[in-house]
């Protein structure tokens, strides 16, 4: 059993290894389409300074939208669960 | 330079929230690894990320896990 | 669960203004400087954690957990009724922008000077965002600290 969790231990640290050294260098993605894109138009069309806030609320608002409703079921699942119970 | 030395103080924390007895202690070191985290990704240029940081791990779950702990009792107070 | 003392109650209550000040200022200028209606809505939340923290038991007739559920339900369905206004287009389609209406300035290209009066449906998204977050977790804890588990859960 634990030669087995050793061989886990070694397995997963390989691989994090490996993922640490296939990251490319910082600030050079591969596929850059989609930032210069942003970049390039999105102050002007959402007149909006932060690039930032305009992707997340009008270009990927969805997520937004998505990410409000996972808190709004979560209010609705605590609520149900304190209903109001007798103290004992 | 200051990466390395976050680095390290970010692990460093962390084990100290790992290897404290008391349970406050360990809070509050996990909201200093927190605020550590937020200064390691403001050196890495996402402050948007870094303020979310800061909020949420810093700020509201040590309030929660505070709040939490003060239900609780010590061992020391049940036994006088 | 013990009470608090004196002084932590009224530091709490000293620094409770300050600390909602600067969530909301981090709310009103999300389409300007990083952070946005998500993060000033927890910073809001965690200001109230501090006064359930520092006043315990009392802190049960402070907040009203009708009040603040259904403003949390209305910024929900603001948030919906402002995507779907854009439905001319497309769904939260940011038909302010670049009107000249409310929030209706056009911003040349380019690092300039930063004017609050820009950016479409941006600001009114965020100040819906901010409202919701911060209701839903004020009432998630307000609930957790005073409420008992309802009688009939696991049944």
């Amino acid at each position: 059993m634990k030669a087995a969790k050793i061989i886990f231990v070694i397995i997963f640290a390989y691989f994090l290894i490996a993922c640490a050294l296939l990251l490319r260098p910082f600030g050079s993605p591969t596929e850059t389409t989609m930032d210069e894109y942003f970049i390039k138009n999105a102050q002007i069309e959402t007149a909006s300074n932060n690039v930032v806030a305009s992707i997340v609320f009008d270009y990927r608002g969805l997520d937004t939208l998505g990410e409000a409703t996972v808190l709004f079921a979560a209010v609705s699942g605590v609520i149900l669960l304190f209903r109001g119970g007798v103290p004992k | 330079m200051l990466h390395i030395i976050t680095l390290i103080a970010i692990l460093a924390s962390a084990l100290l929230a790992i290897e404290a007895k008391d349970l406050l202690v360990s809070v509050v070191m996990l909201a200093a690894m927190s605020f550590l985290l937020s200064l390691e990704f403001f050196l890495l240029q996402a402050p948007d990320v870094a303020i979310t940081e800061a909020a949420v791990g810093g700020c509201l779950t040590t309030a929660i896990f505070v709040l939490a702990i003060k239900k609780t009792r010590r061992l020391e107070d049940e036994s006088s | 669960m013990r009470d608090m003392s004196k002084i932590v109650k009224i530091t709490a209550l000293v620094v409770l203004a300050p600390l909602i000040t600067f969530g909301l200022y981090i709310i009103a200028h999300g389409h300007l400087t990083p952070g946005g209606g998500f993060q000033g809505g927890v910073i809001i939340a965690s200001c109230f954690a501090l006064l359930f923290i520092a006043f315990g038991k009392q802190s049960k007739h402070m907040l009203n957990k009708e009040l603040l559920s259904v403003a949390e339900s209305l910024a929900l369905f603001g948030f919906v009724f402002l995507a779907l206004l854009g439905l001319r287009k497309s769904f939260l389609n940011n038909f302010l922008a670049n009107s000249g209406a409310m929030f209706g300035a056009s911003v040349p290209f380019g690092t300039k000077e930063a004017y609050i009066n820009t950016a479409g449906t941006i600001p009114l998204m965020n100040i819906l965002i901010g409202l919701e977050v911060s209701c839903a977790l004020t009432i998630i804890m307000l609930l957790m600290l005073n409420e008992k588990v309802s009688k009939h859960a696991g049944k």
